[in-house]
């Protein structure tokens, strides 16, 4: 067999060094002749033809991002030549995943198989090890916790690690869910408890994943379970302790809007239903033991213990999936909006938890009011269930999103929830105005453009035109825009702004990505194997990704990726085999399975 | 009426410096920003837009551009990075080249090679014959009055018919760009009376530049100071150009110091200096938005004309303290830098001089015509209490 590879690369795919990987083709068995094409124009179909004849090749390969593209004219060539077309062999880099780190072992891989005639999965798939039935879930929002459930309930244990003291993520804070207006903790806490009350699925809340060693289907992972400093079973959720705590800091649940105690219950739906101690700010234990630890006398139960230490579990696995979820970017680097300097300009989430039935507002939208603040000395501005209405809102979107100074991705679901959020308003304060500046309005999902062209109709302002400025005049705030539909400038007097703040991925994403070897794309949210094709896969077998932390998508998608990604998991316990994914084979390995694959 | 659509305008403008348009998605954070956008004249996301579309005819007969004094605040919030006020830069450059009636404005903007060539040839031209013409009816030693190289009476009478070339080319560009703009670009009646109330308005934009002023914000840095400098500048060549005009004989006059003119020399003098010095500066180190991108022509813009102040002080000093050879050659040196500039004024970014008080001029009238109008009151922002 005399054999040629031709490649036909644009320079475009930075990673690889087309002239290194030649190199290392030209010393492939059989291979007589290495030649880089160039593309543009199109290579002329004599001068291959010619090349065949002159080095009597009898197999070529076509190697690429796209070789298919050239695959026609090759076989042209070859057909002129008088060589048999059947032949052609194609190296395609872009489709194997000859991207990221380690681009150029992988392409070199592909270029091994493609000379042997080796179909590059069959050789680079590695067979599957025997699956271990246990699952772990990384992340307890709507996506890990649907994920469990679907896992679970098919018999199969789950490990579900969350790192804050309770599962449900993001939307056990949002009021509602757009379109359809359904109440958002209706739809989650039943799962939450489903999961709470699992035989099937451990919840290790406060805890976070070290290390990872094994292979797909064996999975060694080390978690390191925080001390949450009550016992999870026997606290019954009373309060008493949190009455007599004097430390206050500001609540994530709530999004900052409100206080909570160091010693705390996220929210009363919590699952596990329990207190938590947080360390950075409980006196006690800032102070090495030496101070305070009245919530320990005063727990009936007796179940607080301010000494606990943290512990190490060693777990093993079969599967992982990743579902770590997003955060909001920081709105103060965007600083013509004035958030964070003047006080009623809110984020997405703050006003979420400022609507939401369960607020401090009790779910009356307010402006906040001025309070003076004895310990710091200084005026405050906080909401209060005793604060005015505002009398005119304005909600502004893409702040942060599709622009290329921050994140240059549409964030996918502020358009609609700042619709959802004009539409609560008319529902709560009847005569307020309401302003939604927006760019592009995507509503494209089922019922969205419904919904959005159904706000219009409520009486809200709706501005084409993204609003630049938000500015404070003798005390009253103003939004300015243009009016582009209409042509004009608009200036609105508002009492209220609320930011539809683009989304970033979790902090944890990149910490993660590194502990198991899970590549990122360019704006930090973790890749997929195949966008179309395979869009809950890693390039590592047996992990996967589900919600938020592929990318950003509305909770619907969230929950169907996170069942897709429950199914992959049940095929592979199903068959019994780790499912390994490309990665997992180094290039030596691939070459030698290439060759025995080869010989037969 | 229908509207041609050019749908390779952008590509165009791109020859003019106006790169990124492609990328704005119409978000009006431009719009919003910008210390002159009113009701009337909202820009640059409309200017924006024509381009984009293409509008060519609609866009020759916009006056926002010249409204626009570049102060970069819409290029730094721009989201897309689409550089707005880059795009009215070049968008000026592309009228200026669209008010030329000869074609030499659109050659020089679109190839630096021909500008930088006509300069050089121009220059040879000048120089050979002012080398001819001194050599053959006087003294290289000689700077003044009889059998002067380069007599007064000589310069002015050369000065005054290059001016005058420029001012007949400067003169029709000036028209094209009425009837462009107030004829074809007005479908409404503007009453001829308007014209004459309006009229200080040339006046007033001319030496003031006082819209400049409002574009100018603290950014933290003490040399920021682009309208002052601009004034002085601006002033300078205005002063000099009167005295070049009008007062050579005088000017030339010495060796002793003439200070009822050489008084407005210097103070231009020091204008024209300080102005060139601050520009080319700022084009190098780039330190504001606006100067981050330099078209070809800018780079031309101000290099001769720091040649020519220069050239022009020197000689000068030497005609002052009694280097006649040598004031003899800066002097052609000076003449040879000055030619060309003034003959290229009516198609080059100088002519700015002329056609933005003429913009802010129309501009108001074409606002105050509206405004008599009733169905502008519509326009008027929306008050909502």
């Amino acid at each position: 067999m005399r054999i040629g590879v031709f490649f036909c690369q644009s320079a475009e795919n930075r990673n690889l060094n087309i002239d290194a990987i030649a190199k290392y083709s030209a010393n492939l068995p059989e291979v007589e002749t290495v030649q880089i094409l160039r593309i543009k124009p199109l290579p002329d179909v004599n001068f291959i033809s010619g090349q065949i004849q002159e080095h009597k090749l009898d197999r070529i390969v076509i190697a690429g991002d796209i070789p298919g593209y050239y695959k026609p004219l090759f076989t042209r060539a070859m057909a002129i030549a008088g060589a048999g077309t059947d032949e052609i062999y194609l190296a395609s880099f872009q489709e194997h995943g000859a991207r990221g780190e380690n681009a150029m072992d992988r392409a070199k891989a592909i270029i091994a198989c493609a000379v042997m005639g080796v179909p590059f999965p069959l050789a680079a798939v590695p067979g599957g090890n025997p699956v271990n039935h246990a699952t772990l879930i990384i992340g307890g929002g709507i996506a890990g916790i649907q994920a469990a459930l679907e896992i679970a309930n098919a018999g199969k244990q789950v490990y579900l690690v969350e790192k804050t003291g309770t599962i449900g993520g993001h939307m056990a804070m949002f009021d509602k869910t757009f379109p359809t207006l359904d109440c958002a903790a209706c739809i989650l806490t039943p799962k939450m408890v489903s999961v709470g009350q699992h035989e099937m699925i451990r919840l290790l809340t406060k805890s976070k994943v070290m290390s990872i060693a094994g292979k797909p289907g064996a999975y060694r992972v080390k978690i390191k379970k925080n001390p949450r400093y009550v016992d999870v079973s026997s606290c019954v959720a009373c309060n008493q302790c949190a009455e007599v705590c004097p430390v206050k800091v500001k609540s994530e649940f709530d999004a900052g809007i409100s206080l909570r105690k160091a010693i705390y219950i996220p929210f009363p739906q919590a699952v596990p239903n329990a207190f938590l101690v947080d360390a950075e700010n409980c006196t006690y234990i800032l102070s090495g033991g030496n101070k305070c630890g009245v919530c320990v006398k005063r727990c009936p139960k007796e179940c607080i213990n301010l000494n606990e230490k943290e512990e190490i579990l060693d777990i093993e696995v079969g599967n992982i999936i990743l579902a770590t979820g997003y955060e909001l970017l920081d709105a103060t680097r965007i600083e013509q909006y004035g958030y964070g300097v003047y006080p009623n300009v809110l984020t997405s989430l703050e006003f979420e938890r400022l609507t939401n039935a369960s607020g401090i507002t009790g779910g009356r939208i307010v402006t906040k009011t001025k309070v003076f603040n004895k310990k710091l000395n200084k005026d405050e501005w906080i909401f209060s269930p005793e604060g005015l209405p505002p009398r005119s809102i304005a909600l502004i979107h893409c702040v942060g999103s599709r622009s290329r100074k921050y994140n240059q991705y549409c964030s996918r679901v502020c358009c609609m929830y700042s619709l959802k959020f004009a539409h609560l308003i008319k529902e709560k304060v009847p005569n307020a105005n309401v302003y939604e500046f927006y760019i592009d309005m995507r509503a494209f999902g089922k019922g969205y453009e419904e919904f959005a062209e159904r706000i219009k109709h409520e009486g809200t302002f709706v501005v084409r035109g993204h609003s630049a400025s938000v500015a404070m005049k003798e005390g009253k705030m103003f939004v300015k825009g243009e009016d582009i539909i209409n042509d004009r400038f608009v200036e609105f007097e508002v009492d209220m702004v609320v930011l539809a703040v683009g989304l970033v991925p979790s902090p944890d994403t990149e910490e993660l990505s590194r502990i198991l070897g899970i590549q990122r794309d360019s704006d930090g949210w973790f890749s997929e194997l195949d966008y179309n094709g395979s869009p809950t896969d890693t390039d590592k077998g047996g992990i996967y990704v589900a919600g938020m932390c592929q990318g950003p998508k509305d909770i619907p998608d969230t929950v169907a990726q996170a069942s897709a990604v429950a199914a992959g998991v049940l095929r592979s316990l199903t068959s019994g085999k780790g499912i390994g994914h490309l990665s997992s084979l180094s290039l030596s390995e691939i070459e030698s399975r290439a060759r025995a694959l080869h010989k037969i | 009426m229908a509207i041609r659509v050019n749908p390779t305008f952008i590509n165009e403008l791109d020859r003019y410096g106006a790169e990124d348009v492609q990328l704005c998605y119409q978000c009006g954070d431009c719009s919003t920003v910008c210390p002159h956008a009113d009701e009337v004249y909202r820009f640059p996301r409309k200017s924006m837009k024509l381009l984009q579309m293409g509008l060519e005819q609609k866009l020759e007969t916009t006056l926002e551009p010249w409204l626009c004094y570049y102060c970069g605040q819409c290029s730094e919030q721009c989201p897309r990075e689409a550089d707005p006020g880059e795009t009215m830069m070049s968008i000026r450059r592309w009228l200026i080249s669209r008010y030329d009636f000869t074609g030499i404005a659109r050659l020089f903007y679109k190839s630096r090679t021909a500008e930088v060539l006509a300069i050089i040839i121009v220059a040879l031209i000048t120089g050979t014959f002012l080398l001819l013409n001194g050599f053959s009816g006087g003294s290289i030693k000689v700077y003044d009055g009889e059998g002067a190289f380069l007599p007064s009476n000589f310069i002015h009478r050369f000065d005054l018919s290059v001016g005058a070339i420029m001012l007949v080319f400067l003169a029709i560009n000036a028209f094209r760009m009425w009837k462009m703009v107030m004829v074809r670009g007005t479908s409404f009646h503007i009453p001829w009376w308007l014209y004459v109330r309006e009229f200080y308005q040339i006046i007033w934009h001319f030496f003031t530049q006082k819209r400049y002023s409002e574009c100018e914000k603290k950014r933290g840095h003490a040399l920021y100071m682009p309208w002052l400098i601009h004034l002085g500048l601006m002033l300078g060549y205005v002063t000099m150009l009167v005295l070049v005009m009008v007062f050579i004989e005088n000017l030339q006059a010495g060796p002793e110091i003439q200070w009822k003119v050489h008084i407005f020399g210097y103070l231009a003098t020091i204008g024209l200096i300080s102005g060139t010095v601050y520009f080319i500066r700022g084009r190098f180190k780039k330190h504001y938005i606006q100067y981050k991108k330099s078209h070809g022509t800018d780079w031309v813009f101000v290099i001769l004309l720091f040649l020519i102040v220069t050239t022009g002080i020197t000689q000068h000093i030497f005609h002052r303290t009694g280097l006649i050879e040598l004031a003899n050659v800066t002097y052609v040196l000076h003449l040879m830098s000055a030619v060309p500039w003034l003959l290229r004024m009516p198609f080059s970014k100088w002519a700015h001089l002329i056609y933005r008080p003429l913009a802010m001029y129309f501009a108001a009238i074409r606002k105050e015509a509206l405004t008599r109008q009733a169905s502008v009151q519509n326009l008027y922002p929306l008050v909502v209490k």
